[in-house]
């Protein structure tokens, strides 16, 4: 496998979507670092949750490139996206309600079985030690997650802020090389969002997992990452760090609303 | 573990220790006699891994030569700031062992009060659980000048961010003390042998419900003392405990009762531990380990009642109606038992064996509790309510009193001689009267404790010069063998009508109802008692789901009209159970939950009184306005 050990894990470039006309990206281009927290931030319907659908292979876009980790990523199918390391969490939590939090996060483990359906039924030699390993690997996480008091529930008894950490637990079962998070503290309290934020930062630091971050809340952006890129209309209008990217004035126009430094805690500007 | 580790304690005891006796010692001679035994478990990832005596008492040594590498001399302190683990025993048995002091601190104390507790302490090594704990040690870092290291156990978060030079990793600790071990291999044996009783091995801060907290010092002959009488001489557990029984530690460490429980017991009589994952999974770690020994605060008792009522209400009819009359049938065994004392009738055996079959069995396991065989409540009063139904599903549950200044050497229950409303009786071997002018009981034994560190003014409020201890309690003798205890004597309420009343009696009463968590009575010179009254979330909240009662937060539940209805019928009823100047009057809902770290109650959840009346002054007045 043709593995770039310093260069960006992801490459995004000049990259075209259009639905009958309507350009949803139009022509943007970033670079993940490898062990980057890089933010996505926009007004509604700027096309951050488009560029997602293109990286995990929802949409084909026009024209263009997406580089993951050496390969190309154009016209892949979502399992195949998936299957070469690239998780994402959903805006709206997408959980199996009935099953419990273990079963939810060793549903995330999937593309790490290589045992068939006769191994699995006589549950003996690789079927039994994948499982076993599937569970250790599980068993982190509920641990990095803090996830114990909730093992055998089922997700759809939790609290939603919980069942986001689920969701966030089962896109970290797969063991990515980059993770997308798209508004993982979208609709929680203070305390839910803080504790969210911890553990943002943690599999960065603590796991090494580069992430690409959608999200709205502008002081979770502003404090978190280490890039930020400014979305509006389908086209990039700024990239850098987030100290830079307050500054900029461009975006003040665009996005902040006017009053520089101004972080407000949630935009809804043009639909 | 392998059995390679052992030798090292091993070799430094072929010579015949000469130190005192500590629980330090007591580890290293189960080391050498079992060091193949399981000492104590904790569920890791999922798995509860077990750590051997042998290997318990090697990390002990190695974290104690690494203290001695830090520089601690005798009589040093050193604080742990943790919830209950494996590194809590490692930490506090090394500094035993250096025959340094051990200074517990609450997870729950907000960064004002670890600023006072480490800075009043003066400890000089920290050991500090995790970020969040670290964060509050350095928030409060220039009000702490002795203090020189803080050890952290969860390196997320802290390793790669913080670059403070006092800080230092678990790991790090353990490889500095490995280094020392190597270059100097007696020098922690050294240190025990020179151990006295009259070292102060630990420091345990009572929180005070009024004023700042107080450092109780015990000693190593005071608690030698507890060991012999609460954990050998089966004083907290009866028949006394050994290798064979399994307890689970989840209160807070720092308390002389969870200390005791875990470990004392684990020193002391061999008594297996395990630590449960965080308090917020006490209930599962308790039905994965079913305890045969089982400490609680009523807090904890009433949850669980608490929990089945409501498991009870989600049940599928059959279910439901079998539990219903299984139920009925314990409160009479539970009944019949707190009448005899807890011993079995031959009617009440019959009918307990036919309800093992048919409910109890299957409901013990559930809640954890199907090998418990003594279980024991402490430091508050348990509602009579709540003690009946453990006893009648077969849990035989005592009441124990004690307190950190006696190192929790006061009175028991016996079993076969519970007396439903009484802490039991004193613990064999000790001194203790009832003053007959003011009511309060005092103790005197060589367990009660040397004096407030760094206060001997309150030292003397609490101890006489002949050795008596005030424990601030008021109680009386019932039957001449038991002991009652009324109230705390600075809470005893004098209304405006001058009638001496005990609020908790009150108190305790109406918390006995599933639906009310809280309960503070009022009426120090007023004219009549009032209470405020806070209600149980969960049941509450399922109470009124069934209504379909719709709400959003706790305050709203709290002052639906519904709720309030509620509240009265259960306010009436108990004043039914009262003398008329012993009424609650009138009451007001709490408009939140109460909160250690919003100052309404102490790390051990008992209420503030003076907080809360200066807290809800609005609530209050207002139920004197005419």
């Amino acid at each position: 496998m043709a593995v770039m050990t310093d260069g960006p894990i992801l490459r995004f470039s000049d990259v075209h979507l259009s639905f009958a006309g309507v350009k949803a990206i139009d022509g943007i281009s970033f670079d993940v670092g490898r062990h980057e927290l890089f933010a996505i931030i926009g007004p509604n319907g700027a096309g951050k949750t488009s560029i997602f659908n293109v990286l995990s292979g929802v949409y084909r876009p026009q024209s263009g490139r997406i580089t993951f980790d050496g390969e190309d990523l154009v016209g892949r199918r979502p399992h195949q996206v998936a299957a070469r390391g690239l998780a994402r969490t959903f805006q709206n939590v997408e959980l199996f309600e009935r099953l419990t939090v273990l079963e939810n996060l060793m549903l995330g483990r999937h593309t790490h079985i290589r045992y068939g359906p006769l191994s699995a039924v006589v549950w003996f030699g690789r079927a039994r030690r994948e499982e076993i390993a599937n569970r250790a690997a599980v068993e982190d996480i509920v641990d990095f997650l803090e996830l114990e008091q909730w093992r055998r529930l089922p997700v759809g008894l939790l609290p939603y802020g919980v069942q986001k950490r689920v969701e966030l637990g089962r896109a970290l079962a797969m063991q990515p090389k980059l993770l997308l998070l798209d508004e993982p503290v979208g609709g929680m309290n203070l305390e839910e969002t803080e504790d969210m934020a911890r553990y943002i930062l943690d599999i960065r630091d603590e796991l090494d997992i580069p992430i690409i971050l959608v999200e709205h809340d502008m002081g979770l952006v502003m404090d978190l990452a280490d890039q930020v890129l400014v979305v509006d209309f389908g086209v990039a209008v700024a990239t850098g760090p987030p100290a830079e990217i307050q500054h900029d004035p461009e975006v003040i126009r665009a996005y902040l609303g006017g009053a520089a430094g101004a972080t407000p805690a949630r935009e809804e500007v043009r639909q | 573990m392998s059995l390679a580790t052992a030798p090292s304690g091993a070799s430094t005891t072929g010579r015949a220790p000469a130190g005192a006796t500590t629980v330090a010692t007591r580890v290293r001679d189960r080391a050498q006699h079992t060091p193949s035994a399981v000492a104590m478990r904790e569920k890791d990832f999922g798995i509860w891994q077990e750590v051997t005596w042998a290997a318990y008492w090697d990390t002990v040594q190695t974290v104690g030569h690494a203290l001695l590498a830090l520089g601690i001399e005798p009589g040093d302190r050193v604080a742990i700031h943790s919830e209950n683990r494996r590194e809590w025993l490692y930490s506090d048995l090394a500094t035993i062992a250096v025959r340094g002091t051990t200074v517990g601190l609450y997870p729950t104390n907000p960064p004002a009060e670890v600023g006072y507790l480490l800075s009043h302490s003066g400890a000089r090594v920290l050991v500090a659980e995790d970020q969040e704990q670290v964060d509050k040690a350095l928030e409060v870092l220039d009000q702490c000048p002795e203090l020189e290291r803080i050890v952290y156990l969860e390196p997320r978060g802290i390793r790669h961010r913080y670059h403070n030079p006092k800080l230092m990793s678990w790991d790090e600790l353990l490889a500095l003390g490995a280094e020392h071990r190597a270059a100097f291999p007696g020098a922690v044996a050294e240190r025990m042998a020179a151990a006295t009783p009259d070292d102060i091995m630990t420091l345990i801060y009572t929180s005070g419900t009024t004023g700042p907290p107080k450092g109780a010092m015990l000693s190593v002959s005071n608690v030698e003392f507890a060991v012999e009488i609460l954990v050998r001489g089966g004083g907290f557990a009866s028949p006394p405990p050994g290798p064979t029984d399994i307890l689970l530690s989840y209160l807070p460490l720092c308390h002389v009762a969870e200390r005791i429980f875990s470990t004392w017991f684990n020193a002391g009589a061999g008594v297996q531990i395990n630590f449960a994952e965080s308090i917020a999974t006490v209930q599962p770690n308790l039905q994965e380990i079913q305890p045969t020994i089982l400490f609680g605060v009523p807090r904890i008792w009433e949850k669980i009642l608490a929990t089945v009522q409501i498991k009870l209400h989600s049940a599928s009819p059959l279910k439901r109606l079998n539990a219903r009359c299984w139920l009925a049938v314990a409160d009479r065994i539970g009944a019949t038992l707190v009448r005899t004392g807890g011993r079995h009738t031959a009617g009440t055996r019959m009918l307990y064996a036919l309800g093992w079959v048919f409910c109890y069995r299957a409901l013990r396991e559930r809640i954890g509790m199907r090998r418990v065989r003594y279980a024991s409540s402490g430091a508050a009063p348990i509602a009579p309510d709540v003690l009946k139904f453990f006893m009648g599903i077969g849990v035989a549950m005592h009441e124990v009193y004690g307190m950190t200044e006696n190192t929790a050497v006061a009175t028991a229950n016996r079993p076969g001689r519970v007396k439903l409303g009484t802490v039991g009786e004193p613990q064999p071997g000790i001194e203790l009267r009832i003053d007959e002018a003011t009511g309060e009981i005092l103790t005197r034994h060589p367990g009660v404790f040397v004096g407030y560190f760094r206060d001997p003014e309150a030292t003397a409020r609490a101890r006489t010069p002949d050795g008596w201890l005030h424990t601030g309690d008021v109680g009386e003798w019932v039957d001449g063998t038991h002991v009652k205890i009324t109230d705390r004597a600075k809470d005893i309420i004098i209304t405006a009508g001058g009638k001496n009343v005990a609020p908790s009696e009150i108190e305790n009463a109406l918390k006995a109802s599933p639906y009310i968590k809280e309960a503070i009575v009022i009426g120090d010179r007023r004219p009549f008692l009032a209470a405020l009254v806070g209600i149980e979330l969960d049941t509450v909240g399922e109470w009124a789901q069934r209504r379909g009662i719709a709400y959003t937060t706790y305050r709203d539940l709290s002052e639906k009209p519904q709720v309030l209805a509620l509240v009265k019928s259960i306010v009436d009823s108990v004043n039914g159970r009262f003398a008329t100047v012993e009424q609650v009057r009138q009451f007001r809902m709490l408009p939140k939950e109460l909160d250690h770290e919003d100052g309404e109650l102490t790390a051990t959840q008992k209420v503030k009184r003076a907080a809360i009346a200066k807290l809800f002054a609005d609530e209050v007045e207002s139920m004197y306005k005419r």
